[in-house]
């Protein structure tokens, strides 16, 4: 008692800032002792869950292969059948078990083919866990939104598309991610009428994302990509360029032409990247005559796709750049010779002192 | 001078000493907040991310893995197969043998069935002359690996061959006995493609600690606890830099250092700003200062992403001797680099780089061992004058002591709330444990190291590397 009251007496008479440190020492102390506790539990609570996602798992994943099976010719939904989606329909409610559901209809989902894969769909109206996702994407919470419309793509819900159009100029970056890829995996070509209306950039990551899921679905009409070449939105064209490659759209070559003259260099880089693809001769030329003006990157894509499309009369234009002071076009140039006019490039080799162009004509030389 | 003089001093001192705690303790707790609210955003974003379709996709970008070798001939061979082994679809190895006296070229030739190729280098940097040649492999299975010998020229020299050698949009330079998780790549990238209003110039990753875990053909099959205080030491250290620290400036694009075990640049502007700084022994620091001055004088917005994903397994030293060898490393880069960029500092036209990163780095940083250290030489003179105010001095040592465990076990929660990595029973103990022990089993090696680091800048210029022994995964192979 006596050295609790000789504390107190020290604490009162110390100087306010000792008071302060003690006090701080105090929450920090106490801050220690509750989050070791609180770390434990924690560690704990991790490892039961983890168990328990794995009891689950096992457990719904076998209710959904025996409901898999338990159909029969007779009847829509046999008596087994509807045990189990009265089963699922009821673990739905809470919201842990819900997940593991999903995440299991999901998995099976994306394994299976065929009816098989539409009784899990039906599966997924019949069990109400529809109504869960769609209640998500009225939720304030971006992530909910985003994990609402992810699930229809996996399941496949066509039904929902009004309901997720509405997102397509959503703030969140990852909302928008989320509807794009569910309109191209449900609507393939179609589901891209999306960037007619699309007001915000389309990331390379998204673009790569959306090209992969299309190049799945073989024997699909390719719409017209023009009105997307000309778009406002250059990531909108960044894309277009991209399906022009990909899907070797040669009827476009008239508007992407006139992308070698756009505002973005990036754009006008892929253009003449994209034209050399589809081997527009036509591109050559007007590239050649402006070849000064272009930007560095321009002028080494050209170079690239004079190696595809170069004619005799490019021969005194090749010479004139053997010496161009960037190393790729020099490259480019005497490699573009050494095929084009061999007796040429056997006069060149003293052409240039330039150390970079002895070591470039030395490994053509020798290759 | 009167007694009155000496007491306005000593005032003085003891001011600016509660002060310089205060700003740093203040630092500490601001960035652990912005850490916290920035890594529960990354995690959400990333739950919906599907890196298998980018990691499948033939149009995702190119990269090459830069790893240079020194006398590495010990693990060589395994740990390029590790590097073998990513899923990433678009991507090649380059491994530089900087002048390695030993066999490894050797062995690696046998391995992977390499032969010498004609190789055309565009010499964008400056390096050390190509000495046995470049190899490439005759085996279609390893046909992404290039393998560069060149004359012994340091790390930096080495990775400024890679990039010249590279043909690929995206440069990975990383430690060759790093341990890449296999979707490291896909990961590390796609800051670079999916950021639009600003130019991603680099993208930094976590470094766990893999000593003590079970490592077979490349993969990381199970994270153990490791033994030794000075590695479990570590371990904490690395996850209050990385989860509470890194994080937090990657928020404020504000990040000075990707470390040199594990880092993505994009090439184009790495070799634009000249490569890597061969004259310090902290280039991995180095390059990013540059790359992001330079982004400020032509005036370009960009970014310096981070990954806090547990992507890059690592060896850490486990004996004092190589752990002060590698700090002492540590602070001479920071010194070098500070000094090469002072025009930075305090210098309103590099903004936020130049007005908060450069200052917290030169104040937190640079000076914190030094200022430490006066601390500790004017309380011993303190004492043996009789001068000490116990009251004062046994409070402030206890909130000091306190706040750092404190601060540890923040750390701990962050890396239980996300990754929890270290799974096992008893694991949360040994972590809690190490928290009270830390200031006594590290802190006072990383304060010697440091001082060491300082005196070594300025009185043995001709100290570079230092001694840096390794084990290897081997190691943890066998357990």
């Amino acid at each position: 008692m006596k050295s609790y009251q000789y504390i107190i007496d020290y604490f009162e008479n110390s100087p306010t800032i000792i008071q302060v440190v003690w006090t701080m020492s105090g929450v920090f102390l106490i801050g220690v002792v509750i989050l070791t506790i609180y770390l434990k539990y924690l560690r704990s609570r991790l490892r039961k869950d983890e168990k328990k996602v794995a009891e689950y798992k096992r457990e719904y994943e076998s209710d959904l292969i025996t409901y898999l099976y338990a159909g029969n010719d007779e009847e829509e939904i046999s008596a087994e059948q509807q045990i189990i989606i009265d089963k699922l329909r009821s673990c739905a409610s809470d919201e842990f078990k819900r997940s593991i559901i999903v995440s299991k209809l999901l998995r099976l989902r994306n394994d299976i083919s065929g009816e098989m894969a539409d009784a899990i769909q039906k599966l997924y109206f019949q069990s109400g866990l529809i109504a869960y996702a769609l209640k998500r994407l009225k939720s304030k919470k971006w992530y909910v939104v985003a994990k609402g419309i992810r699930e229809f793509t996996q399941l496949r819900v066509k039904e929902v598309n009004d309901e997720i159009v509405v997102f397509v100029n959503h703030p969140k970056r990852e909302i928008r991610k989320e509807v794009q890829l569910y309109l191209v995996t449900l609507f393939h070509f179609d589901g891209l009428k999306f960037l007619d209306i699309l007001q915000t950039q389309l990331s390379e990551w998204d673009q790569i994302q959306l090209l992969e899921v299309l190049q799945r679905f073989d024997e699909q009409e390719i719409p017209d990509i023009n009105p997307w070449l000309k778009s406002k939105n250059n990531s909108v064209v960044a894309f277009a360029l991209k399906l022009a490659k990909i899907y070797n759209q040669f009827e476009v070559k008239d508007a992407l032409i006139e992308l070698l003259s756009h505002q973005q260099k990036n754009i006008r880089v892929d253009a003449i990247h994209v034209l050399s693809h589809l081997h527009v001769v036509e591109a050559k030329d007007i590239l050649k005559n402006n070849f000064d003006n272009l930007s560095e990157d321009e002028q080494i894509e050209f170079f690239k796709m004079l190696e595809n499309v170069f004619e005799s009369s490019d021969e005194s234009f090749l010479l004139a750049h053997t010496t161009h002071q960037n190393f790729e076009i020099k490259l480019l140039a005497l490699k573009i010779i050494k095929i084009l006019a061999i007796e040429k490039f056997v006069n060149l080799k003293n052409f240039s002192t330039d150390d970079d162009y002895v070591k470039i004509y030395e490994f053509l030389e020798n290759n | 001078m009167n007694t009155t003089t000496v007491e306005i001093i000593l005032i003085i001192i003891h001011s600016l000493f509660f002060i310089y705690a205060f700003f740093a303790i203040a630092s500490y707790v601001i960035l652990a907040i912005i850490s916290a609210v920035e890594t529960k955003e990354y995690v959400k974003k990333n739950s919906f991310v599907n890196y298998k379709e980018i990691l499948s996709s033939t149009i995702s970008p190119s990269i090459s893995i830069i790893a240079p070798a020194y006398n590495e001939s010990l693990n060589i061979i395994e740990n390029v197969r590790s590097l073998l082994s990513s899923h990433y679809v678009n991507y090649d190895v380059i491994i530089v043998n900087d002048g390695s006296k030993d066999d490894s070229l050797e062995k690696l030739i046998v391995a992977y069935d390499l032969v010498k190729v004609n190789f055309l280098i565009n010499q964008q940097i400056p390096t050390k002359p190509i000495r046995a040649g470049v190899f490439k492999s005759t085996n279609p299975a390893f046909e992404k690996l290039t393998i560069v010998d060149k004359e012994n020229g340091g790390k930096a020299d080495a990775l400024n061959m890679g990039l010249n050698i590279s043909n690929n949009q995206y440069v990975a330079c990383i430690d060759v006995d790093c341990l890449l998780l296999e979707n490291a790549l896909q990961k590390m990238v796609k800051p670079f493609l999916e950021v639009t209003d600003q130019k991603v110039i680099a993208t930094g990753g976590v470094i766990r600690i893999a000593n003590s875990c079970i490592i077979k053909n490349g993969k990381l099959l199970d994270v153990n606890f490791p033994e030794k205080w000075i590695e479990k030491a570590q371990i904490l250290e690395y996850l209050r830099a990385f989860l509470l620290g890194r994080m937090a400036w990657s928020r404020l694009n504000g990040l000075l250092v990707i470390s040199g075990a594990f880092g993505l640049f994009d090439k184009k502007i790495a070799i634009e700003v000249g490569g890597y700084d061969t004259n310090t022994v902290g280039e991995d620091m180095e390059i990013i200062v540059r790359m992001r001055r330079h982004m400020e004088e032509i005036n370009e917005k960009y970014k310096v992403a981070y990954i806090p994903d547990p992507l890059c397994w690592t060896e850490a030293p486990d004996n004092y001797k190589i752990f002060i060898s590698q700090r002492n490393r540590w602070t001479r880069g920071t010194i070098e680099t500070l000094r090469k960029h002072r025009k930075i500092g305090f210098n309103p036209k590099y903004k936020s780089l130049g007005m908060l990163s450069y200052p917290y780095w030169l104040f937190f940083e640079r000076l914190a061992p030094v200022i430490e250290v006066i601390g500790i030489i004017y309380f011993a003179i303190l004492m043996a004058l009789n001068e000490v105010r116990w009251d004062y001095a046994i409070a402030f040592i206890i909130l000091a002591y306190l706040f750092t465990v404190l601060f540890s076990i923040v750390a701990i929660y962050s890396e239980e709330l996300t990754y929890h990595q270290y799974k096992k029973k008893g694991t949360g103990f040994k972590l809690l444990m190490i928290s009270l022990l830390e200031p006594f089993v590290l802190h006072p090696f990383i304060l010697y190291a440091a001082i060491r680091g300082n005196m070594d800048y300025y009185f043995n210029k001709k100290k570079k590397w230092g001694e840096m022994t390794r084990k290897g995964m081997a190691k943890a192979e066998n357990n």
